[in-house]
């Protein structure tokens, strides 16, 4: 038998949701064309590199656990994204390498990057929060050496087809990205390996006892993680055209935001995978809905931070209880 | 004629010169919808190049879809998706780097024309810019003349291959340079960054100090604009070496004030009008649409300021106050 909800956990549950959608009705009655197909197609596209790094986050705190401080997160998926686009603009246009070989370096990187934030988490017990964020900053000024602190312009053919083509009439990084997603699904929600990665973050120790290898699903956890940066930074390519400096702080800012969104629209409250999807959805739709009615960029941040927060809070607050 | 005397006549023949776009009175905007997109209005330039901009469309009739990508090219590039999808009759972008490119094509085959300031593009009817050339070959000759014709100097360039601009005021100042054998560039070149370029220019340049120490570091150069300069000058100060000189471009308020105090080590700048750099595109638009034909290139005049007296001199005739 569960108790019920106290009413505080119930304004606290429905306290995200409920600002989200007055929100979506406010941008709605203020811009003409924020409820228009075009514009949907606008805020998919523009959620493509938010919805792959999303993803990543959401398998890590999956297998970590929620708790913002003691469980799952991984800060370092935006920069593992810029650096492999970084790599990749580097080896195709100063080195003039092909786009596979740009990507094999790419994938190296990113291994090492999932490599050491997993055995900083696992091995030497560091919060997950301080060695994601240690390894973000590293890999930024990595990214810089690289890139010496410059745009890198890209005009491979594929990189090209990601940001302009289309697959069945529809965006080509907006199909692709909705492949990848679909495999993330499947992959944790669907498998027994799946099972396995939440009933490590649902409960470390129940799920030691029922004789998982915890740590094994936290490592790979983190692999997974910095897969998807990897992942993302094709289209990171395609839509910026090249590889620019400075782009991690947005996307970061949008995946924490996206992904802890995405638990509060998910029945139990929990980080999913398809609520990761949405959430980054959402937070490209907010962004796509301000700018159109004019919201100056600074409140824009100020506003996606204070969401964060109220997520992040109320799902403190739900723990608590 | 006197240096504010100077400033005073090639300031109204700016400002004439700029206003000739709309002058024949039937070029207006109304009944037009005008996105104007700027990279950032945290500095003085894109915010004056943005507010020049924006008040002259509403000035002529125009309606104003502002967006503003918070110093953030990436954000800038895609704010150009939404004035797509909002159907705009026309757009006026002010700076951003490649990532553009591809936003200014699909502009342009919706039938939407685009005006671009500081960036020249195929896809883009007019560009409205300062005159670079002028620039880039000036600030390499105070320069060179500050040092005696000799010396180390470092330079910040981070944005000569990304940004034709920057491309055209670095290059002519390596060109003239190229007449100064006993001047040497100090490799490799120092790289700013973008949206936080005072604080990173001051740790850059603290890091150079140490590698070069007294008397074997001349002058420090930024290519491109000044926001670096400030950064730099601080770290010249902290570490007690104003006896290294700075010059760069862009001459807005901030960088005058330095300029002009007494035993500055910024010596040079080329002060430029954004403002009306503006204007003069917003007018341009108002051509466009009234049935003129532009050219690709319309240049805004910019003004040399040359040492402590002509920074003030700038200061007060650019409208910025009195430092005296």
């Amino acid at each position: 038998m569960t108790a019920a909800a106290s009413p505080l956990r119930r304004v606290l549950d429905a306290l995200p949701i409920t600002v989200f959608v007055l929100l979506f009705i406010y941008l709605s009655v203020n811009s003409n064309s924020f409820l228009s197909l075009p514009t949907l197609e606008l805020i998919l596209k523009q959620a493509v590199p938010t919805v792959l790094v999303s993803l990543g986050l959401a398998t890590v705190i999956i297998a970590g656990g929620d708790d913002v401080v003691s469980g799952g997160i991984d800060l370092s998926i935006p920069a593992t994204a810029i650096i492999c686009a970084a790599i990749v603009a580097d080896q195709l246009t100063n080195r003039e390498a092909t786009l596979i070989w740009g990507l094999v370096l790419a994938f190296g990187a990113a291994g090492v990057i999932g490599v050491v934030n997993a055995g900083l988490v696992v091995w030497v017990r560091m919060t997950p929060l301080l060695a994601t964020l240690a390894t973000s900053v590293a890999v930024v000024g990595v990214t810089k050496v690289i890139t010496e602190s410059r745009r890198i312009g890209v005009t491979d053919p594929t990189i090209v087809f990601i940001r302009d083509g289309q697959i069945a009439g529809i965006a080509a990084g907006v199909v692709l990205t909705a492949i990848v997603a679909l495999a993330f699904w499947h992959l944790v929600h669907r498998t027994r390996w799946g099972m396995n990665l939440q009933a490590t973050g649902g409960s470390r120790d129940a799920a030691q006892i029922s004789g998982i290898a915890t740590n094994r699903f936290v490592v790979q956890s983190f692999l997974l993680a910095a897969f998807t940066g990897w992942i993302a930074c094709t289209f990171v390519l395609a839509r910026g055209s090249g590889s620019s400096p400075g782009s991690e702080e947005n996307l970061l800012l949008e995946m924490v935001l996206a992904t802890f969104l995405g638990a509060a629209f998910s029945p139990r409250r929990v980080v999913t995978v398809w609520g990761a999807v949405l959430g980054a959805v959402l937070v490209s739709a907010l962004s796509v809905g301000f700018i159109s009615i004019g919201v100056n960029v600074f409140w824009t941040g100020c506003i996606k931070g204070a969401l964060i927060l109220l997520v992040v809070a109320s799902a403190a607050a739900g723990r608590a209880q | 004629m006197n240096y504010t005397t100077k400033l005073l006549a090639a300031l109204a023949m700016s400002v004439s010169v700029a206003g000739m776009a709309a002058a024949d009175g039937h070029a207006n905007l109304e009944g037009k919808t005008i996105g104007v997109a700027v990279v950032g209005t945290q500095h003085f330039w894109d915010r004056e190049a943005f507010n020049g901009a924006v008040d002259t469309v509403k000035e002529l009739g125009g309606t104003v879809v502002p967006v503003d990508g918070g110093r953030d090219n990436q954000v800038h590039a895609d704010n150009h998706d939404i004035l797509l999808n909002q159907g705009v009759d026309a757009v006026i972008s002010i700076l951003g780097d490649g990532a553009v490119e591809p936003k200014f094509e699909a502009l342009k085959n919706a039938g939407i024309p685009v005006f671009t300031v500081d960036h020249q593009s195929p896809h883009a009817v007019n560009n409205t810019t300062s005159d670079n050339y002028y620039m880039g070959t000036t600030i390499g000759r105070y320069m060179a003349d500050a040092i005696g014709g000799e010396g180390k100097v470092a330079v910040f360039n981070a944005f000569e291959g990304a940004l034709r601009i920057c491309g055209i005021r670095t290059g002519l100042w390596k060109y003239v340079l190229q007449d100064y054998p006993g001047i040497e560039i100090i490799q490799p070149e120092l790289a700013e960054e973008f949206a936080n370029a005072p604080e990173d220019a001051r740790k850059k340049t603290l890091d150079l100090l140490s590698q070069y120490p007294e008397g074997t570091l001349d002058a420090i150069h930024v290519g491109c604009w000044d926001q670096p300069a400030i950064g730099i000058v601080q770290a010249l100060e902290e570490a007690g070496r104003t006896d290294v000189l700075v010059t760069a471009l862009d001459g807005g308020p901030d960088t005058l004030e330095i300029m002009a105090e007494d035993g500055s080590p910024f010596v040079a700048n080329v002060a430029q009008q954004p403002n009306l750099i503006g204007s003069t595109a917003a007018r341009n638009v108002a051509a466009h649409f009234a049935g003129e034909t532009l050219l690709p290139q319309t240049f805004v005049d910019v003004f040399p300021v040359n040492g402590q007296a002509e920074a003030k001199a700038a200061y007060k005739e650019l409208g910025y106050g009195s430092l005296d």
